[in-house]
């Protein structure tokens, strides 16, 4: 069959004008979303002051008089991802400089399937491992009074995040030109020296991307740090004390919050401010990645 | 270039079906299409203490009759099926009445407002259940001291008394683990009820989002304590030891007598009058077959 000029003009112009409506729509959809989770939450906005339920510290929110304040909860979401950033970031970046360029062709070729298999583990089964291994582990051999901790989640939370920041490092690793390699090694340079000197200043805003990309990631997994972080209410005094981040609280709770009470606006105020905060970081990183592209372009 | 015109518009027409099912409003469910005539499925959900007597109860059902027909003559030659899942009495109650559930299971007394959503369905018990304030059979509490008053464990719970010492000389200078389930679950309504009486739980509690997984916790750490439901406490005899508080251990005849105070009704809950399928499995539950099940799990049955 003959497809002529005119016939596949219009058929471009429908796809084109498909694939905008989708973009629209996903657009609308984001959206849609705050303002969906604004409504619902609005009653706190209005009812509690927005500082005291950001700083609160007491979660009580079906007692007679209820109280809801989330700072505990935003510390432990925090702490959570911060702590697991901290180790996996080192480790990330050691894989990805590793693969990028010392790596035999042979071994990155079995170790990058790898790592897109371990992204797709689902959370509870990470989580279950955590709750089976690391729990028990931590109870009998440093005499903690429970195993669950902020520092389990996290140390669960670094091996789900690492195979993102190895592979978008790795990639930001690969994109510098190789020209900077050749003239490195020209100049008669050791390659350990090229990596730290020429290749990393280089790739460096990338690699700060994919960081800030896995910490959205982090903050926002529920089902591992459920299991792990113990979901106690108080205030975390450090790494390895208990605590609530932010989307456990809300899994915990929301199945049993009657719609319409305060109780349940203040889980939906309470992914308002966690969908706030990854959003926060998403601005981040396109911050960050529009800043590395002047930076190349000038050399 | 053709084939690949012919794929774009194909990816444009699937779009834009996606987009217009998007508008439709209600799209099917995956069961409904089986069995267009009766509803295939029976969906239960609710307490996590009731899950797993209540899939049992399914499970010999659907077993010894396999299709409706054999249950019932009047009904169509289909299979049964019935989902039972788990998410705690707050959740069961909530996806009665929105109909998530056909049927929910909740494991605590319904206040007076609870009980107006049901006037037009039905409530039936099938068995009751008691806390058992538990704890590891590693703990020396058990020969020192396995009484304790309801005042007590009021303040264990409260995190007033923080370390075992503290609750009696003679015992470890270790910290309580005190482990509750969260705001869902039927048994943190219960205790604050029958003991806190509105004093908060220590913030230091871990909220554990199961009963099974609560149980599993104070077999596993030495130092917890918890409320766990005396049908897993009598299910794990060597794992999971009771205190008697006030002097009346959760034994079977202290229960049964009223003298042991932490208990609680096993309820099933449908928002309208059940359909013919729940009330044949509805039945069932409340046979002979269905609360030998209750009692062989540990629970006290209900009476018929």
């Amino acid at each position: 069959m003959f497809i002529k000029t005119r016939d596949k003009s219009i058929a471009e112009k429908l796809i084109v004008a498909a694939l905008t409506t989708s973009a629209i729509i996903f657009g609308f959809m984001l959206i849609a979303i705050l303002l969906f989770m604004l409504q619902e939450s609005w009653a706190v906005w209005s009812e509690i002051s927005v500082w005291s339920f950001l700083s609160g510290t007491d979660w009580r929110p079906v007692a007679a008089v209820p109280q809801l304040g989330i700072a505990a909860m935003i510390a432990s979401t925090l702490w959570v991802a911060g702590g697991s950033l901290l180790i996996a970031a080192p480790l990330g970046f050691g894989s990805a400089v590793f693969l990028a360029e010392f790596a035999p062709f042979w071994l990155a070729a079995v170790l990058r399937p790898v790592l897109n298999i371990l992204t797709g583990i689902p959370s509870v089964v990470y989580g279950f491992l955590g709750a089976a291994v690391l729990v028990r582990y931590f109870e009998s051999s440093f005499d903690l009074a429970t195993g669950e901790s902020l520092f389990a989640a996290s140390l669960v939370l670094a091996i789900m995040i690492l195979p993102y920041i190895i592979s978008n490092s790795e990639s930001s690793l690969r994109s510098v030109p190789l020209e900077y390699r050749h003239a490195g090694l020209a100049l008669g340079v050791s390659r350990p020296y090229m990596v730290w000197r020429i290749l990393l200043p280089l790739a460096g805003k990338g690699m700060l991307g994919a960081l800030v990309l896995a910490l959205g990631r982090a903050l926002g997994e529920t089902m591992a740090v459920l299991m792990l972080a113990g979901n106690i209410l108080l205030f975390p005094s450090s790494w390895f004390s208990q605590g609530e981040p932010l989307p456990a609280l809300i899994a915990l709770e929301l199945g049993s919050a009657t719609p319409g009470t305060l109780h349940y606006q203040g889980l939906f105020a309470a992914g308002f401010v966690l969908l706030l905060i990854v959003i926060a970081i998403n601005i981040l990183i396109h911050a960050l990645q529009h800043k590395l592209k002047n930076e190349v372009s000038r050399f | 270039m053709k084939v690949k015109t012919w794929v774009a518009l194909l990816l444009v027409a699937m779009l834009g079906l996606f987009m217009l099912s998007g508008c439709g409003g209600e799209s099917p469910k995956a069961g409904d299409e089986a069995q267009p005539v009766e509803k295939a499925s029976i969906k239960i959900g609710g307490s996590s203490t009731m899950a797993p007597i209540v899939a049992k109860v399914a499970d010999n059902f659907t077993e010894e009759f396999k299709t409706w027909n054999k249950v019932d003559k009047s009904m169509p030659e289909e299979e049964i099926v019935i989902f039972v899942s788990t998410g705690g009495s707050g959740f069961g109650l909530k996806s009665a009445i929105d109909g998530t559930f056909d049927l929910g299971m909740v494991s605590k007394d319904l206040n007076d407002e609870e009980k107006a959503q049901f006037t037009a369905g039905s409530i039936v018990q099938i068995g009751s259940d008691v806390l058992d304030i538990a704890v590891n059979p590693n703990n020396p509490i058990l020969n020192v001291k396995p009484d304790l008053t309801r005042e007590e464990v009021k303040k264990v719970f409260a995190g007033t008394l923080k370390t075992w010492k503290e609750l009696d000389a003679s015992l470890p200078d270790r910290t309580i683990v005190i482990c509750v389930r969260d705001l869902g679950g039927g048994a943190s309504e219960v205790f604050d009820k029958s003991v806190m009486k509105g004093t908060p739980i220590s913030p230091e509690a871990l909220q554990i989002p199961s009963m099974g997984a609560l149980a599993g916790k104070v077999m596993d750490n030495a130092d917890a304590i918890g409320y766990v439901s005396s049908g897993l406490v009598n299910q794990n005899p060597d794992k999971l030891k009771a205190l008697s508080v006030d002097g009346i251990s959760p034994t079977l005849e202290n229960i049964l007598s009223g003298q042991y105070k932490i208990g609680r009704p096993l309820l099933m809950l449908s928002k309208e009058k059940p359909d013919t399928q729940e009330q044949l499995f509805m039945d069932y539950l409340k046979s002979e077959k269905g609360l030998k099940v209750v009692e062989e799990m540990g629970y006290i049955p209900a009476t018929k």
